[in-house]
């Protein structure tokens, strides 16, 4: 055993043991912890904000002298802090309008270059590889599975009949993906938590 | 007037952002570029809005004295102790995540990556409490989502078609405790039979199936990824894009105004 010298390895320490003490029940560690990192976690996704977007494209452009290219969305971004001044409160909306009507922009573009099309492109296969069975039979399973597990989520008509089990198919393959799901979900948790394990045996205790 | 201009803003910025999508030409391209940019800073000034808030109810709690305050405190202590050394260290090495930045050799390696990893990681524990009540194969979906996910997780790990042997032995006596507990209730001699039958198929099919499974884990775990797995996957994706598009066609036309109130 060889215990690490270093202040920054006992905190890392702490809070790791902190927040692990939730395991046995709350308690005043760990509600420190937690605090702690809702409040680091903020003003870390502050920064981030800053250092990343609006320094190198508002911050850095007015530095230079560059007001006019960014007047617009410096506007619109003060606009937005009206929000704080209730007799002006309704001109924030201009800026918000602006990043809602960008948001729905960007989900129908993105929605069809990164999902409809992708999907619908690789779902159109052969349904008869002559001299492959096993190709077949999958691309049987893919095309049909994908058809029943969207019937599964048309709620336009009553799901009975032969829709209904055409549904009950689709359940069936959604059940399956969920499963695989939750098996990576699982797996990338107890992953880190190996990580944290290590890192209390390793790097602060020194026993492994 | 203070309806309409918001309107009018919401509908030209998603239609042009719509139009460059099929006209990547100038003046399409361009105005894209530059509205994507215009997007990236007004969306970032909609964070301080939520730091407001966050401040706000913290420091409301600690006015009130209310259960618990102390770690309100902690809470705004805690965010301007980050926001001032990120600050401070970012305008002195030009970039919070500079190598020779204390904020993200100090703070981000020994306080925040632990925090966070921790936190997820004991969600590993809270998963599998979950699993145990989601995974009581009573039904046939239950059964599915408890065999796909023992089968992948197994399947990508070193060694898992070994510790197959005493899940799929766990499993089966599990299903047997199962059909001996719902026995007890059977009145009819032919729901009796089949509740024997499912037990004799499940230990004489144990045998051959983790045989199977011992050899071609891998292959099995591959084919439940890329087969049924993509097919549920594709439907989901599909239905999410075809939702998505007309919920953003309706706040482009007007028709969903809820962001407005």
């Amino acid at each position: 055993m060889h215990l690490s010298t270093s202040i920054w390895v006992w905190i890392a320490a702490f809070f790791t043991l902190a927040i692990f003490s939730f395991l046995y029940k709350d308690n005043p560690f760990y509600r420190f912890a937690e605090s702690v990192f809702v409040g680091s976690s903020a003003a870390f996704a502050f920064l981030n904000l800053w250092f990343f977007d609006v320094k190198p494209k508002l911050w850095d452009p007015i530095a230079k002298g560059n007001i006019l290219y960014v007047i617009i969305p410096l506007i619109l971004s003060i606009l937005m802090l009206t929000r704080f001044i209730p007799k002006i409160k309704w001109l924030s909306r201009w800026a918000i309008a602006f990043t809602v009507g960008m948001g729905a922009g960007l989900g129908i573009t993105g929605m069809i270059q990164g999902y409809l099309v992708p999907q619908l492109k690789g779902t159109f296969l052969p349904l008869w590889v002559p001299g492959n069975l096993a190709t077949t039979v999958n691309n049987w399973l893919l095309v049909f599975g994908t058809i029943f597990t969207i019937t599964y989520f048309y709620f336009s008509k009553p799901i009975k009949g032969k829709f209904g089990v055409a549904a009950k198919i689709g359940i069936i393959f959604i059940m399956v993906a969920f499963g695989a799901s939750f098996g990576y979900t699982i797996m990338a948790r107890v992953s880190l938590l190996i990580g944290r394990v290590y890192f209390l045996l390793h790097t602060w205790l020194g026993m492994v | 007037m203070k309806r309409e201009i918001p309107l009018l803003i919401t509908f030209i910025a998603g239609f042009l952002i719509v139009v460059a999508l099929f006209i990547p030409h100038p003046p399409f391209n361009k105005i894209e570029e530059t509205f994507n940019s215009w997007y990236i800073i007004v969306a970032g000034f909609t964070f301080i809005l939520g730091i407001d808030s966050l401040i706000l109810h913290n420091w409301e709690k600690i006015r009130r004295r209310s259960e618990g305050w102390p770690f309100a405190l902690t809470v705004i202590l805690s965010f301007f102790i980050t926001l001032i050394w990120g600050i401070v260290s970012g305008v002195r090495t030009g970039h919070i995540f500079s190598t020779n930045s204390t904020f993200r050799n100090y703070f981000y390696l020994y306080i925040y990556v632990p925090l966070q990893a921790t936190m997820f990681a004991i969600l590993s524990f809270f998963i599998a409490s979950a699993a145990y009540r989601a995974f009581r194969a009573r039904t046939l979906n239950a059964t599915l989502l408890l065999l796909t996910a023992s089968i992948v997780m197994l399947g990508r790990v070193p060694l898992g078609n070994v510790a197959l042997i005493p899940v799929i032995s766990i499993a089966v006596l599990m299903l047997l405790w199962v059909l001996v507990d719902e026995l007890k209730y059977v009145t009819s001699p032919t729901q009796r039979l089949i509740y024997i039958g499912i037990a004799v198929v499940a230990v004489v099919a144990a045998f051959p199936i983790t045989k199977f499974l011992y050899h071609n884990l891998s292959p099995v775990t591959d084919w439940i990824m890329n087969v049924p797995q993509m097919a549920a996957k594709r439907g989901l994706f599909i239905g999410l894009a075809l939702g998505g598009i007309a919920v953003s066609l309706r706040i482009i036309l007007g028709i969903e105004q809820s962001y407005m109130s």
